[in-house]
C-alpha cells in the first residue's frame, strides 16, 4: 500500500490485521529510523516502569539523612536528595507514574476526543452547533490556570489529575475528530450506506472509526507527551501528585529546582528523562502521521 | 523604666545573637553618610504583595506596606540594636520589650490611673500636601481619634481586639487620653505600634484609603506605585521630621531617594536578584543556600536569626485517635526532632523554641530547666512511643490524613520524613497538599484534617499562647479548649505586673506543651544578606509589629563602593 | 461571507456568557472563599462577623442575583473592583494587558522564525539527517519543561558571571532596550516550546504540497528546486502562521503563568494568579472575560484569513 500517496484511503478493518501491524512496523523502522528509536526509547521507559519494582535497588521512600545530597557513586548511582532517597529508585518509579499518567489521561482525552468530536461532526445540525460553542467556550481559557483552579476545587492526587488532564485535552481534541469526521462522512459509501438503513451507530462504529483511526492514534501519541508535561507543571505549583509519590515533575519542582545549584543531579537527571521521554514519544508520533495519515494538521 | 532585670538573662542571648560574618560588618564606616540612591529589597514577605494599604481593613500586612507612609504613636527605639550597642535585634513579629519602645507621632505617656493613659502629641509633625484630598498641616489628636473610630467601624472590625479601651477622646489638639475597661498586657501594641494602630489624615474621608492612590500620611515615604504582585515603589519625602543621629550629628532621613520591596515568588529567582545585586537586601536567604551565596558572592554581609514563626503538625484533640493524650505524646516521641534539627536542618534549627521564642526574655524558658516530662517530648523513643499507643488500644497503629501547604517546599520535603518516622511505630499517614488560600480557609472554618502540618508566628509572649490554645481561636488548629486554661491566658492577659505576667506564661507554656496538642517541632533559622554598600544596617527586621519603614528610612547607600565593586 | 461573520460574532455572545458563568460558580467553588480569607485574621469570628463582611462586599446576594449584576455592568464596560484594593478591575486588566501581549508576541515571532525554516526544510530533505537533526531540535524545545529551562537559564548564568536577565519591569515606550532585555529571554523559551507546533504543520503542509500534481508539473517543467518551494510552497506558509495564533492565543494574552513567575514579568497570569489565590472575584472573571473575548475575536480573525490565504476554504 502506497502510503506516500494521500489520494490512497485507509479504508476498513482489514481481515489482514496481524499482518498489517508486523507490515507496518517494518516500514517504522525502514523508513522513520529516528521514529523508530523514538518509539524504542519510550518502550524501554515502559518496560523500566513495569519493572521499576525489580530495578531499583532501594526503597522509593527509604530515608537515609545522613546521606542526603550525596552526588552520584557507586552506591548512589544517581546520587541521593534533600532526605537521603535513591534518585535511581525514585527515577524508575516515577516512570512508572509517568506513564500511568500519560497513557490513562491521553487516553480518556482521546475517547473524550472522539466521542464529542464524532457526534458533533457525524449529526451535524444544531448539535454540532451547540456543541462547537461549548468547546469554543472551553477553548478560550489558559489551559494551566483551568487546571489550578479546577485542581483547588477537587484537590490533588492522581485520580483526579488524569481526568482534568483528561478534560482539558479531550474536549479541544475533539474539533480535530469532528474535522475528520466532517470530511469522511461525505464519503459515496457511507451515503450508500446510510440510504441501505443502517442505524446511526452502526455507521459509526463500521465505518466512521475506522476511517479516522489514523487520526486517533497520531492524537493519542501527542497527548501522552502533552499530558506528562502539563503534570510536570502542576508538580511546579506544588498541585501535582501528594508527596512521597516520586513522579518526575515532583522531584524537578520544589526545593530540588531552587538548589539545582547544590545538586545538580537533583534537577538535572529528572529533568533529562522527562524531556527524552516526551521527545520520543513525540517524534514517534511524527513517524506515525508520516506513515499514517499525512494529511494531519495543527495537532498540538 | 529601669532595664535592670534584663540583666540576669545573658546565657539567653545566645539565640538572638546577630551572627555577622565578613569584614564591614559591626564596624560602621568612619565616613559620613550620603544621601541618594534606590535601596531594592527582598523583604520577609517577598512572595507577597501588599493585600491591603487601609488598617481598617484589618489585614495583618498591612504595617508591613502602608507602614512606610503612616506613622504610629510608638516605635522601636534603633538606637538600642544591638548593632550599635544596644541589647535588641527588633526581629520579632509583634513584641517589642517595653524599655526598646521610643514614641513616634507620641511624645511622652503616662498613666493618669490605673485605667486612664494620656498621651502627648509630638509637635510640628506635617501631612504633606495632597492635590485633591489636602494641604499641607499639622498632625493632631483629632487624627487619632478618627483613625482609631474609622478602625472600630469597619465591617472587618475585630471586635475584641480593642474591647479593653472603653474610649479615646482629644482632650486638646495634642493630646489623647485613652480610658481603658481593663488593663491588657499587649496595650502598648493594640493602639502603639501595633498591625492596625497606624494615623491616619482625616481627610481621607472624603476619597477611599483602601486605594493605593490615596495613601498619605506623616511618615518617611510617600507611595509612588504599586504594581501587585510585582513592586511597591517608596519615594523620600523631602520634609519629614525624624533625625538620625550619628556620632552625635543629627540627620534629616530617609537617606535614599527610593525604597522599591520587590515581590518575587520563585525562591531560584530570589537568590539569583540577590546574587546579581538587582536587590540589595534580601531578608530570607533560606539556610540550604547560605553556605553557596558566600562562597560564590563572598562580599555579602550576613545575620542569622531564629524565625518568629514556629511550625509543628497539629492534631486534632477533638477527634479521635487524638483525643487521647498517650497517643500524642506517643506521635511526639516516634519523631527524631534532634535529627530533624541537625541533618534536616543542618543544624540550622533550634529544637525548641516555640510557642515561645527565645528573644522573649523572662517569658521563655529554655528546654534544659523545664520539667522531665517535657523533655521527654523532644527525646526519640519509638520503644515508648509503641507502648503508649498499645496502651491506648492502638498496639497496630492507625491511619489519619496529613493536610499541608502545597506552597512550602520545605513542609513537603519534610512530611515524606515524619511519614518515615511514624511508619516505624505503625502509624500510617496520608498527604494532602492544599493551595494556600484552601490550605488555610480548612483551619480558619474548623474543616480541617486530624493531622495538619503548619508554621504559626510567635507574634508576642502573650498572643502566642492565646491564638492557639484559647477556646474557639481562628488559628487554634488543635482545636484545644479546656475553659481552666482559658482562664489562666485571660488573667495573665490583664496581669499588670510583667515579671508575675512572666511567670504565669511560663507556667502555661510548660501545660501546654505537656499535653501535646501538636508534634512539636524545631524552628528553623533564616539569614539576612546584603550587599556593603547598605550602610547603617545591622540585619533589624521590624520596628513595630511586621513594620520595616523607620529601619529603611535610616540605611544609606554607600554609591561609590557601590561602583567599586561593579554595580 | 458576511452572514458567516455576522453569525460568528452572534455566537460570541452566548459563547462569552456561558464561559463567564462557569468562572463566576467555579470560582465560588473553590475551598476557601473570599470572606474566609478576610477574617482569617481574627481572633475569633463568628456567623455575624461573615455577614457582615458580605454584606459589605456584596457577596450577600442570592448567587443568580450577583451573576445578572455582573453580566450588567460589564456590558457597560465596568468589571467592577477588586474586593481587596478596591481598585476597577478594568485599570488592572489594561495595566497588565500590554505586557502579556508583548511577551506573546515576541515569542510568536521567535516561534515562527525558527519553525518556517525548519518546517520547509525538513520536508523538502524528509527523512534526512538533516532533517532529524532540525526537527529533533525544535521537538527537544517542545519536549524540555519550560519552567525547568526558565530556572536553568535563572540560576546557572548569575552563578558563572553574575548575570541574570533584569528584573525589574519597564514599559516598553519608557526604555525599550530594558523592556526587551527583560522580554527576551522568556520569550525565546516560550517561542522555542511552540515552534514545534508550527514546524509540524508547515512540514506537513510542504510534504502535501510538494507531491500535489502543480508542483510536479513545475519540476517537470525543470524550475529550479528553490523557485518552486518560494514561487508554489511557501506561498501556503502563511497558513501554519494564522493556525499557530489561532492555537497559542490563550496563551498570547495570559496562559504564560510560569514564565511571568520565573521572570518576575507583571502579566496577565500573574495577576489572575494572584487573584486566585486571594480569591479575588471580580479579577478573576474579569481576566477571564477579557482572554475568552480577545481569544474568541483572535480565532474569528484566524479563520476569516484562512479564506483570505486559500481560494478552496469555503464558509458555510
Amino acid at each position: 500500500m502506497a502510503v506516500a500517496d494521500p489520494q490512497v484511503e485507509l479504508v476498513g478493518p482489514s481481515r489482514r490485521e496481524r499482518g498489517r501491524v508486523a507490515d507496518f512496523v517494518v516500514r517504522l523502522f525502514r523508513d522513520k529510523p529516528l521514529g523508530a528509536a523514538g518509539g524504542t526509547v519510550f518502550m524501554l521507559f515502559l518496560i523500566a516502569g513495569a519493572l521499576a519494582g525489580l530495578l531499583a535497588p532501594r526503597g522509593i521512600n527509604d530515608i537515609d539523612l545522613v546521606n542526603r545530597f550525596h552526588p552520584p557513586s557507586w552506591e548512589f548511582l544517581l546520587g541521593t536528595d534533600r532526605l537521603g532517597r535513591d534518585m535511581l529508585s525514585r527515577i524508575l518509579f516515577g516512570a512508572r507514574l509517568s506513564v500511568i499518567v500519560g497513557f490513562c489521561a491521553a487516553g480518556l482525552s482521546t475517547v473524550i476526543s472522539v466521542v464529542l468530536g464524532g457526534l458533533s461532526g457525524y449529526l451535524g445540525g444544531r448539535f454540532d452547533m451547540a456543541v462547537q460553542r461549548l468547546v469554543d467556550a472551553w477553548m478560550v481559557f489558559p489551559g494551566l490556570v483551568l487546571l489550578i483552579v479546577v485542581i483547588s476545587v477537587v484537590g490533588p492526587g492522581l485520580t483526579q489529575i488524569i481526568v482534568v488532564l483528561a478534560l482539558l485535552y479531550g474536549v479541544g481534541g475533539s474539533r480535530i475528530i469532528r474535522g475528520s469526521v466532517v470530511s469522511a462522512r461525505e464519503h459515496t459509501y457511507i451515503h450508500a450506506a446510510q440510504s441501505l438503513g443502517a442505524g446511526t451507530p452502526f455507521i459509526l462504529w463500521r465505518h466512521i472509526l475506522p476511517n479516522i483511526m489514523p487520526v486517533i492514534i497520531v492524537l493519542f501519541t501527542t497527548r501522552v507527551g502533552a499530558c506528562i508535561l502539563s503534570e510536570a507543571g502542576l508538580a511546579f505549583l506544588g498541585l501535582g501528585i501528594p508527596p512521597p509519590a516520586p513522579t518526575w515533575g515532583s522531584m524537578l519542582s520544589g526545593s530540588a529546582r531552587t538548589y539545582m545549584y547544590l545538586g545538580p543531579w537533583l534537577a538535572l537527571i529528572p529533568g533529562i528523562c522527562l524531556t527524552v521521554v516526551v521527545y520520543s514519544i513525540n517524534v514517534f508520533g511524527d513517524a506515525l502521521r508520516d506513515l499514517l495519515d499525512p494529511r494531519m494538521r495543527g495537532i498540538r | 523604666m529601669t532595664g535592670r532585670r534584663w540583666a540576669r538573662a545573658p546565657c539567653l542571648v545566645v539565640c538572638t545573637l546577630a551572627v555577622s560574618f565578613g569584614t564591614a560588618a559591626g564596624a560602621e564606616d568612619p565616613q559620613p553618610p550620603q544621601y541618594g540612591g534606590t535601596l531594592n529589597i527582598g523583604t520577609v514577605y517577598v512572595t507577597l504583595s501588599a493585600l491591603s494599604w487601609d488598617p481598617a481593613d484589618w489585614n495583618w500586612k498591612t504595617n508591613h506596606d502602608a507602614g512606610m507612609i503612616y506613622e504610629q504613636l510608638f516605635a522601636a527605639d534603633l538606637e538600642q540594636t544591638i548593632r550599635r550597642g544596644g541589647r535588641y535585634p527588633f526581629r520579632s513579629e509583634g513584641w517589642l520589650p517595653p524599655e526598646s519602645i521610643r514614641g513616634e507621632l507620641a511624645e511622652t505617656w503616662e498613666w493618669q490611673d490605673p485605667l486612664t493613659l494620656v498621651v502627648r502629641l509630638r509637635r510640628g509633625v506635617l501631612f504633606p500636601e495632597r492635590p485633591g484630598i489636602m494641604a499641607e498641616r499639622e498632625f493632631d489628636a483629632e487624627d487619632v481619634v478618627w483613625s482609631f473610630t474609622r478602625l472600630a467601624e469597619s465591617p472587618k472590625a475585630q471586635p475584641s481586639y480593642l474591647e479593653h479601651i472603653e474610649r479615646l477622646e482629644a482632650r486638646d489638639p495634642h493630646t489623647v487620653v485613652f480610658h481603658f475597661r481593663e488593663f491588657n498586657a499587649e496595650w502598648d501594641l493594640r493602639f502603639g505600634y501595633g498591625y492596625y494602630s497606624s494615623i491616619l489624615p482625616r481627610e481621607l474621608a472624603k476619597v477611599d484609603p483602601r486605594d493605593w492612590r490615596n495613601v498619605t500620611g506623616s511618615g518617611p515615604f510617600r507611595l509612588e506605585r504599586f504594581v501587585p504582585g510585582n513592586s511597591e515603589t517608596f519615594v523620600r519625602r523631602p520634609d519629614y521630621w525624624d533625625r538620625e543621629r550619628i556620632d552625635g550629628v543629627a540627620y534629616p532621613i530617609p537617606f535614599v531617594n527610593r525604597v522599591i520591596y520587590r515581590t518575587i515568588k520563585d525562591q531560584a529567582t530570589q537568590q539569583t536578584a540577590l546574587r546579581t545585586a538587582k536587590i540589595d537586601i534580601f531578608e530570607v536567604v533560606p539556610w540550604l543556600a547560605v553556605d553557596y551565596l558566600k562562597k560564590t558572592t563572598p562580599e555579602l554581609q550576613w545575620a542569622r536569626y531564629l524565625g518568629s514563626t514556629g511550625q509543628f503538625m497539629a492534631l486534632r484533640v477533638d477527634q479521635k485517635p487524638f483525643d487521647d493524650l498517650r497517643v500524642r505524646r506517643a506521635l511526639n516521641l516516634a519523631v527524631d526532632k534532634r535529627e530533624i534539627a541537625e541533618l534536616f536542618y543542618g543544624g540550622n534549627a533550634e529544637l525548641f523554641a516555640y510557642p515561645m521564642h527565645p528573644d522573649f526574655i523572662g517569658y521563655f524558658e529554655p528546654l534544659e530547666s523545664m520539667p522531665k516530662s517535657i523533655q521527654e517530648l523532644f527525646r526519640y523513643d519509638p520503644k515508648k512511643a509503641k507502648q503508649l499507643l498499645a496502651e491506648a488500644g492502638y498496639p497496630n497503629g492507625f491511619r489519619f490524613k496529613v493536610q499541608v501547604n502545597a506552597a512550602d517546599p520545605d513542609h513537603t520535603d519534610m512530611l515524606p520524613l515524619l511519614a518515615g518516622y511514624l511508619a516505624k511505630i505503625g502509624v500510617e499517614i496520608e498527604i494532602e497538599p492544599l493551595e494556600y488560600a484552601a490550605f488555610l480557609s480548612a483551619m480558619t472554618t474548623k474543616t480541617h484534617a486530624a493531622g495538619y502540618l503548619m508554621r504559626s508566628g510567635h507574634v508576642n509572649p502573650t498572643t502566642s499562647l492565646r491564638k492557639s490554645f484559647g477556646t474557639g481561636q481562628t488559628w487554634n488548629p488543635s482545636m484545644w479548649s479546656d475553659p481552666d486554661y482559658d482562664r489562666r491566658l485571660k488573667e495573665a492577659q490583664i496581669e499588670r505586673d510583667e515579671a508575675t505576667r512572666q511567670r504565669m506564661i511560663r507556667a502555661l507554656t510548660v501545660d501546654i506543651i505537656d499535653q501535646a496538642p501538636y508534634i512539636w517541632l524545631p524552628t528553623p533559622y533564616n539569614y539576612i544578606a546584603w550587599w556593603p554598600w547598605v550602610k547603617n544596617y545591622g540585619g533589624e527586621l521590624r520596628a513595630g509589629a511586621v513594620r520595616p519603614g523607620p529601619i529603611y528610612a535610616r540605611i544609606w547607600i554607600d554609591q561609590e563602593q557601590k561602583r567599586r565593586l561593579g554595580f | 461571507m458576511r452572514a458567516y461573520i455576522l453569525r460568528r460574532l452572534l455566537a460570541l455572545g452566548p459563547t462569552l456568557l456561558f464561559a463567564s458563568l462557569i468562572v463566576f460558580l467555579a470560582v465560588r467553588l473553590i475551598p476557601g472563599d473570599v470572606i474566609d480569607l478576610m477574617l482569617s485574621q481574627n481572633d475569633i469570628s463568628t456567623g455575624q462577623d461573615r455577614e457582615r463582611l458580605a454584606a459589605a462586599l456584596g457577596l450577600d446576594q442570592p448567587m443568580p442575583t450577583q451573576y445578572l449584576r455582573w453580566v450588567g455592568h460589564a456590558l457597560t464596560g465596568d468589571l467592577g473592583r477588586s474586593l481587596w484594593q478596591n481598585t476597577p478591575v478594568t485599570e488592572q486588566i489594561l495595566d497588565r494587558l500590554p505586557i502579556s501581549f508583548e511577551l506573546g508576541l515576541l515569542a510568536l515571532v521567535i516561534a515562527l522564525t525558527f519553525a518556517i525554516p525548519i518546517g520547509v526544510y525538513s520536508a523538502i530533505r524528509q527523512d534526512t539527517v538533516g532533517d532529524y537533526l532540525t526537527r529533533s531540535f525544535s521537538i527537544l524545545m517542545l519536549a524540555m519543561p519550560s519552567f525547568w529551562l526558565g530556572t536553568l537559564v535563572m540560576v546557572f548564568p548569575s552563578v558563572w558571571w553574575r548575570w541574570s536577565p533584569p528584573l525589574e519591569y519597564v514599559a516598553f515606550f519608557e526604555n525599550p532596550l530594558a523592556n526587551l532585555s527583560q522580554m527576551i529571554v522568556p520569550a525565546i523559551i516560550l517561542g522555542l516550546a511552540m515552534s514545534a507546533v508550527t514546524m509540524r504543520m508547515t512540514r506537513t503542509m510542504m510534504l502535501e504540497v510538494l507531491r500535489q500534481d502543480y508542483i510536479r508539473t513545475a519540476r517537470a517543467k525543470g524550475l529550479s528546486e528553490w523557485l518552486v518551494v518560494t514561487r508554489h510552497a511557501l506561498r501556503n506558509g502563511l497558513i501554519p502562521v494564522v493556525t499557530l495564533v489561532g492555537l497559542q492565543a490563550p496563551l498570547l494574552i495570559g496562559g504564560a503563568v510560569i514564565m511571568e513567575q520565573i521572570f518576575v514579568i507583571p502579566g496577565m497570569g500573574l495577576l489572575l494568579l494572584e487573584a486566585v489565590s486571594q480569591r479575588d472575584y471580580p479579577i478573576i472573571s474579569g481576566v477571564f472575560l477579557v482572554v475568552g473575548l480577545s481569544v474568541l475575536l483572535i480565532n474569528l480573525a484566524v479563520d476569516l484569513s484562512y479564506g483570505l490565504l486559500d481560494p478552496n476554504v469555503r464558509y458555510r
